[in-house]
């Protein structure tokens, strides 16, 4: 066990418990006076603390180690992670600022949710052992299928609130249970000791069933195929701004869990579990990007692009588990997923207006003429998604491909690279409908300034990590920039 | 000074989308003519580096050694009438037309210039969009097929590529992505995996160079490209396949390059005779020129995969003055298409006759481009040829009568349509502005005919590199040292 320095204790946590404190305060604040702009502001305060925390956690080597024990580890992936979320919050938030969702007058809980989520979220990216990792998901879990529930009586925001809830909870209870036999196995909770333990014989049919069902559980969480078919469902039917949320805080936070587990519960003495997860991405990689192929409106086929990106997010877990690259991988291509992502959903939600079938494609056509800046804002989140240098999108694949083939899994990377051609096409579909439709539709498309801010800022993230990739990854290697400056 | 090469065609496409009026036609056209400026001195000029991705070994690095100088200062040359062209366009089009120009421009650069394995790929991919845009914007009926079918045949190869270079460095153990580091590390790979990696790389180059069967996005393009002939001569300057070849694919994996040799020879021989033959079809000017220039990359291939001195040397040359000779034609082309609104051969004849200029400059393209002495194209072609002889007879024979034969049915049955014959409606002929326009051109063309060596040399210095195919890695340092 690893004895903290003093101090260290809060200030580990801090960024997880700003969290806490403006979801408690925006929630007091909520029920004395029913006004959603401000449950946003103390969000938007919250998460500026929050950030700063987490920004001390990733540039001072000092704060690095682990705090409760090993319960809660500080370190550059894990500070790294928890920026990615706060970042995705904020941004989230932005784009709920005059949604009608977070207008909703008499029910003030929206904000205080999302804040717990993104705790959730952090707890799971620190999580050192089981038992924070559940902690943080069930935090994280139950705020999002209230959140994902709520234009309540519309179909298909009932229907995709209950079958997240439903197939979520299943999902939970089978991390649960592979938690179980793999104490059962090892007799510990800590990812150390797990991998110690695993390390030092032969797994028994008890670990590997136990890591199988971990693995469908965070399976489930990060949407990898065959587990995934809540995702396009639920993020058609959840409210824009709540997708767009989702989209990226649950994914960071799981893929940061699953990248932890993976590396440190799982070495590479178990070659059966890197097997089934190459398989899991092997699949991921094809139904997401073939699914996406045959949608026709923007919602679904970003619900579809999720998938896909598990798949090569999947694949760089893959290589960091068998340590033939960095975790920082991972933590790199999550950030840059979290800007261009967020903003194609942003986007997306203006497009709409919230009509269920507004974000079909001809509702794009001639958006060029109509609405440049937002139109070329989102030809770049597209165009990063789908992997063209010199957007963010670009060195995420080229990371998770190249650390694919550090590993040895070069089938799998050539795989990955040709179903990226696959995506170029349904991306490019609607930058064509944008800008090369000569029959521009009717109608506004209304932006309002917390909106523009969010989708400027996500634009700017998406480029400048393109053009200088090595600032966010040095930072998150662990060199950090306050090593770097003093002497 | 070489860094200038990139920096300012961007300049100028900022002047060009946010600099009000006429100004922004000046600074774009001011940045396309000091960009010339800048690469006619490049032969004198050093590499620049200047880290970007350290943490993976990654460095924006630019060199104009060789080849890559050549060929950004013919590339520099067409983009002056390519820029006057555009500048006359209509007012709403001119900024966008201006602006893609100017980034393709900068990318092109970059891919020439670049010494950096990933970044090369970088400007590889950023040269697709602009061209994309152009077409998708201002293009025919048919653009929204042809703007798919050449997307998806440019990212495939793209993607496998990517999946090469990827996988480069893992398995060669090389220090980063720099040429110099990968050089030796490359060519020590065993043969085998060699061969799957130029695979790889032969994906991407082969659909860009165009070699049958990857041509087909070609004609479309051509085809379905604005009539200003400006964007398909922008459309040409990017012909980097062969370059790509050259520059990257066989210096760095000779074995793979010499176990596809006789495939590829034979796919670039039918590519030459094909695109040959199919041209002397043609019942329209443009579609005559797009599988013209097919015809032409089919040598170039030929010379590529000669894998001699002789033939590579002389297929860079060739795709050097190929951007002179089909980039007047096809901007001839655009002019003739201003006055009648027709590419078709039968709406023209006899025009000599009202526009005797017109006349005269087509014809001295048409002989450039058909390989006629003195011109542009004859050396280049010729040594490519010569290449492709050594290599294989057979094939060298098929490539010569698909581009030389084929050469002289098309080009003086073109200039017969077009030209000769009972005079029909009288037509304007070259005014001023055109002549402005397609004056570089000639001069260019006349440039690399006459006085070829000085080129060639500079070629041949990187043909050296290409070829040096068995040589032993260079000493390890270290073991110098334990000589002591």
């Amino acid at each position: 066990m690893i004895a903290p320095p003093d101090g260290l204790v809060l200030g580990g946590v801090a960024p997880a418990l700003a969290l806490l404190v403006a979801a408690a305060t925006a929630l007091i604040l909520g029920t004395v006076r029913a006004d959603a702009r401000q449950g946003g502001a103390v969000a938007l305060l919250g998460l500026v603390a929050s950030a700063v925390f987490a920004v001390r956690n990733l540039v001072d080597p000092g704060a690095h180690g682990a705090t409760f024990g090993v319960q809660w580890v500080v370190d550059g992936p894990s500070a790294g992670l928890s920026i990615a979320i706060l970042v995705g919050t904020f941004l989230a938030v932005l784009l709920s600022w005059d949604a009608p969702v977070a207008r909703v007058g008499d029910r003030p809980e929206f904000y205080p949710l999302v804040l717990l989520a993104a705790a959730g979220g952090v707890a799971m990216v620190h999580a050192g052992d089981f038992v924070v990792l559940l902690l943080g998901l069930e935090i994280l879990s139950l705020s999002v299928y209230a959140l994902s529930a709520w234009r309540t009586g519309v179909r298909e925001g009932e229907e995709a609130g209950m079958k997240y809830f439903l197939l979520g909870a299943f999902a939970s209870a089978i991390l649960i249970y592979g938690v179980a036999l793999t104490y059962g196995a090892t007799g510990a909770f800590d990812f150390g000791a797990i991998g110690a333990a695993l390390a030092a014989g032969a797994p028994g049919p008890l670990a590997l069933l136990g890591g199988a069902f971990v693995l469908v559980g965070l399976g489930f969480k990060v949407a990898f195929a065959p587990f995934h078919q809540w995702a396009p469902d639920v993020y058609t039917g959840a409210p824009t701004p709540v997708t767009a949320f989702m989209s990226v805080v649950v994914k960071v936070a799981a893929f940061g869990a699953l990248l932890r587990v993976a590396r440190d519960a799982w070495p590479a003495t178990v070659p059966s579990l890197d097997l089934m997860l190459a398989v899991l991405v092997a699949l991921t990689l094809v139904v997401g990007n073939l699914g996406a192929l045959l949608q026709s409106g923007a919602k679904r086929m970003l619900g579809y692009s999720a998938v896909a990106h598990a798949g090569y997010l999947g694949l760089a877990v893959l290589a960091a588990g068998q340590g033939a690259a960095s975790p920082t991988t991972v933590v790199w291509y999550l950030l840059a997923y979290t800007f261009m992502n967020l903003g194609a959903f942003a986007v997306t939600h203006l497009v709409m207006h919230d009509d269920p079938q507004g974000d079909r494609i001809e509702a794009w056509q001639g958006l060029g003429a109509r609405k440049p800046g937002l139109a070329v804002a989102m030809t770049l989140f597209l165009f990063s998604l789908a992997g063209f240098p010199p957007l963010a999108g670009f060195f995420g694949k080229a990371l998770a491909v190249r650390a694919a083939f550090e590993a040895g899994w070069s089938a799998l990377a050539v795989l990955a690279l040709l179903a990226a051609v696959v995506a170029v096409v349904y991306y490019t579909r609607f930058v064509f409908a944008m800008w090369f439709a000569r029959a521009p539709r009717a109608g506004e498309v209304a932006a309002s300034d917390a909106a523009r801010w969010a989708i400027g800022l996500a634009a700017a993230g998406t480029v400048a990590m393109g053009l200088f990739p090595d600032v966010w990854y040095a930072l998150v290697e662990g060199a950090g920039v306050v090593a770097a400056l003093t002497p | 000074m070489t860094l200038a090469m990139l920096v300012l065609p961007l300049l100028g496409a900022a002047a060009a989308a946010f600099a009000p009026g006429r100004l922004a036609v000046a600074g774009a056209l001011a940045s396309a003519l000091a960009t010339f400026g800048v690469a006619a001195f490049l032969s004198g000029a050093g590499a620049v580096s200047v880290a970007w991705l350290p943490a993976l070994g990654i460095d924006v690095t630019l060199d104009p050694f060789g080849v890559r100088g050549v060929l950004a200062t013919t590339a520099a040359l067409t983009m002056i009438p390519v820029v006057l062209t555009a500048g006359r366009q209509a007012p709403a089009q001119r900024r966008t037309y201006l602006t893609a120009l100017l980034l393709m421009h900068a990318t092109l650069n970059g891919v020439f210039l670049a010494t950096d394995l990933v970044l090369m790929y970088v400007f590889w991919e950023a040269t697709l969009l602009p061209s994309l845009f152009l077409l998708g914007t201002f293009g025919g009926p048919g653009r929204r097929g042809a703007v798919t079918k050449y997307l998806v045949y440019a990212i495939t190869g793209s993607f496998l590529m990517l999946a090469s270079i990827l996988a480069l460095v893992p398995a060669s153990g090389a220090a980063s992505y720099a040429f110099a580091d990968l050089l030796p590390a490359a060519r020590a790979l065993d043969p085998v995996v060699q061969t799957w990696l130029f695979a790889g790389f032969a994906a991407a180059f082969a659909v860009k160079l165009p070699l049958f069967p990857l041509h087909a996005w070609l004609i479309d393009f051509h085809r379905q490209n604005p009539p200003s002939g400006v964007a398909d001569v922008a459309g040409t300057l990017y012909k980097v396949g062969g370059f790509g070849f050259f520059a990257w694919a066989i210096p760095l994996l000779p074995d793979g390059a010499a176990a596809f040799q006789p495939f590829l020879l034979a796919l670039a021989a039918a590519t030459a005779l094909w695109g040959g033959l199919a041209a002397t079809r043609q019942e329209d000017l443009k579609s005559m020129l797009a599988y013209m220039s097919l015809s032409h990359m089919g040598v170039v291939a030929l010379g590529v995969f000669s894998l001699t001195p002789v033939g590579l040397t002389g297929a860079m040359f060739l795709l050097a003055a190929q951007m002179l000779s089909t980039g007047a034609l096809f901007l001839l082309a655009g002019m003739l298409h201003a006055r009648t609104g027709q590419y078709g051969f039968a709406h023209y004849g006899g025009l000599a006759k009202s526009a005797p200029a017109l006349a005269a400059v087509t014809l001295f393209a048409l002989f450039a481009a058909i390989g006629v002495p003195g011109l542009s194209n004859f050396p280049g072609e010729f040594l490519a040829l010569a290449g492709g002889f050594a290599a294989s007879p057979w094939l060298g024979g098929v490539a010569a009568l698909g581009s030389v034969v084929a050469a002289g049915v098309y080009g003086v049955n073109t200039y017969q349509r077009l030209f000769q014959g009972p005079p029909g409606e009288r037509r304007a002929d070259l005014g001023p502005a055109e002549i402005l326009v397609v004056a570089p051109l000639i001069a260019g063309i006349l440039w690399l005919g006459l006085a070829p060596a000085p080129q060639l040399e500079r070629i041949d210095a990187s043909a050296a590199v290409a070829t040096t195919l068995a040589a032993p890695p260079p000493t390890p340092l270290a073991l110098q040292g334990d000589a002591r």
